[in-house]
């Protein structure tokens, strides 16, 4: 339990700095971090597939893309943030987790416990055939998605 | 529910709002994209918390490979978006999205 906390400090923690750190490479590695972290937590709730695609997916091929992304558009122009927001910022944040803090200190065992019936049989068998029909939209989204990522870098017409 | 799933909220919670507060404060294209990532990391601990407080964690698992599937392409699709806007401005400031009209 101790140990699954630290691992969730450490998420919200690199989570902020992805945000509030001011060189891109770094916020981008930050956020790395806690996808890593984050699949280290699925792993330890009993989730390993979650946990591998966490890993895997998340902090490997999106933080390749996001480097690769902030190489493509390296400026010598930075995009000015006003002063205010590097103090108003973590202030705000602070006071929402404290909020946080008392909101689920008030609820705590007041929601009661959802109906659950028992889960049998191993992932594969959840994954496909309890989850069949949306596994088909999934695909249809990747294929959207690889078709707009070729619309967008499509080579420009002599008549454009 | 158990007082895990308590500490799944709360720290579900804290990503979100983390996430939402960036995507008010913040001009830069990318960082606000890193803004969306951290809420979507929110959501998926949510799912699995709840999943894990229910003993179901398979079907909760199930959702959140669908949903990081999902969030591939949305990347791609993104980053994609943003550096065709970056050829067009030479900037990543949201701001100057503003100024192309016509």
């Amino acid at each position: 339990m101790i140990v699954q906390t630290a691992l969730l400090i450490g998420v919200v923690i690199f989570s902020v700095l992805a945000i509030v750190l001011k060189d891109l490479l770094k916020s981008a590695i930050a956020l790395a971090v806690a996808s890593l972290l984050l699949g280290i937590i699925f792993f330890r709730m009993n989730a390993p597939y979650a946990g591998v695609f966490e890993i895997s997916v998340v902090a490997g091929l999106i933080t390749v893309l996001f480097v690769l992304t902030i190489a493509l558009t390296k400026t010598d122009e930075e995009v000015r943030e006003s002063r205010l927001v590097n103090w108003v910022f973590p202030l705000v944040f602070i006071a929402f987790i404290v909020i946080d803090a008392l909101v689920m200190k008030g609820l705590l065992g007041k929601v009661p416990a959802l109906a659950s019936g028992a889960e049998s049989g191993t992932f594969g068998e959840v994954l496909w055939r309890s989850r069949t029909y949306d596994l088909v939209g999934q695909i249809a989204v990747i294929l959207a998605g690889v078709f707009s990522v070729l619309a967008l870098f499509r080579k420009r017409e002599k008549n454009d | 529910m158990t007082n895990t799933w308590y500490l799944y909220v709360f720290f579900a919670a804290a990503l979100v709002g983390a996430g939402l507060l960036g995507l008010l404060a913040k001009k830069n294209l990318i960082k606000l994209f890193i803004a969306i990532e951290v809420i979507g990391k929110g959501v998926s601990l949510m799912l699995l918390g709840t999943g894990f407080a229910k003993a179901s964690i398979l079907t909760a698992q199930a959702l959140v490979i669908t949903y990081i599937v999902i969030e591939v392409s949305l990347v791609a699709t993104a980053l994609a978006l943003i550096i065709n806007i970056y050829r067009h401005t030479r900037s990543l400031d949201v701001r100057r999205l503003a100024k192309l009209k016509g």
